[in-house]
């Protein structure tokens, strides 16, 4: 598939006849031609998500009575065997450590290419 | 050390470094120029934003770089789209400047005469036979890569480039002696 070409005289000639083109100016005329880097929005990303955070939970606190339902659910977990208990937090553990390795095999995906 | 063009793609993938974007321009703005400078025979104006408009477009689309082919040929793919769709807008290719074509060429490493032929027998070449002739030819690309770039079949690619090789040849023959 990937056969070399074949080096002739017209080959080497084409080649010849094509000179080096200085940059004269031509790479800052590039970069000023492009869009402004995302590095304040990606700053921001954090605040916002905590923020946002921060809103779903003092709104889900409004709207279910103070937080009743975590002392009721606080409740029922004392309830829970605790096996289940010890496999819920071991399902947790691996779930979060998959996603964790995916993030990080498609990062790495991402630099080699 | 020097960094790979895949380094320096990383670098723009992962932190939007411009900088490093800025080297790539710089190692391959020669022969991304000099390509467009040929296909838009001797239209040096227009080559240039040709090629600063493929250069834009290929850092806005760097996360579509898979790897799968080598960056150069890439940017010719980019480069080549850019063209064809100025091509089409203006319908008709601009005429050779020939000031021009003077005026850069190199007596050094090839007869100022010998170089005018070529130019002029290049532009003479139907654009699918000189697009490929200068891609496989002039840029070293094999006729894989520039299938990809010109976004045809392989085979036609070899057609194109051995017809093409053909008319040069004959065009220039008295030179080859």
């Amino acid at each position: 598939m990937n056969e070399p070409i074949e080096q002739d005289w017209l080959d080497r000639k084409l080649q010849e006849a094509a000179p080096y083109i200085e940059d004269d100016g031509f790479t800052a005329r590039v970069l000023q031609q492009l869009p402004v880097p995302r590095q304040a929005g990606r700053f921001l990303r954090p605040f916002i998500l905590v923020g946002m955070s921060a809103f779903a939970s003092a709104l889900t606190y409004v709207l279910s009575d103070g937080g009743r339902f975590i002392l009721v659910e606080m409740f029922r977990l004392t309830t829970i065997p605790t096996l289940w208990v010890v496999a819920f937090a071991l399902a947790s553990g691996m779930l979060v450590m998959a996603g964790g390795i995916f993030a990080a095999m498609s990062k790495s995906n991402q630099i080699q290419s | 050390m020097e960094l790979t063009d895949a380094g320096l793609v990383a670098r723009v993938l992962v932190d939007d470094d411009q900088h490093a974007f800025g080297e790539l321009v710089r190692r391959h703005q020669s022969s991304v120029r000099g390509l467009l400078r040929q296909l838009t025979r001797g239209d040096f104006a227009l080559a240039d934003d040709l090629a600063q408009d493929a250069f834009v477009r290929a850092y806005k689309n760097i996360r579509g770089f898979r790897g799968e082919a080598k960056f150069s040929t890439w940017l010719y793919r980019i480069a080549y789209n850019c063209f064809r769709e100025d091509a089409r807008r203006r319908k008709e290719l601009v005429g050779i400047n020939e000031e021009q074509w003077q005026a850069e060429r190199d007596p050094q490493t090839v007869d100022p005469g010998l170089r005018h032929d070529l130019m002029h027998a290049l532009s003479l070449l139907p654009l699918h036979e000189r697009s490929a002739v200068l891609l496989c030819c002039q840029n070293g690309l094999s006729h894989d890569e520039a299938a990809r770039v010109l976004e045809i079949p392989l085979g036609t690619v070899k057609t194109n480039v051995l017809r093409g090789r053909e008319k040069l040849k004959k065009t220039l023959a008295v030179w080859a002696q």
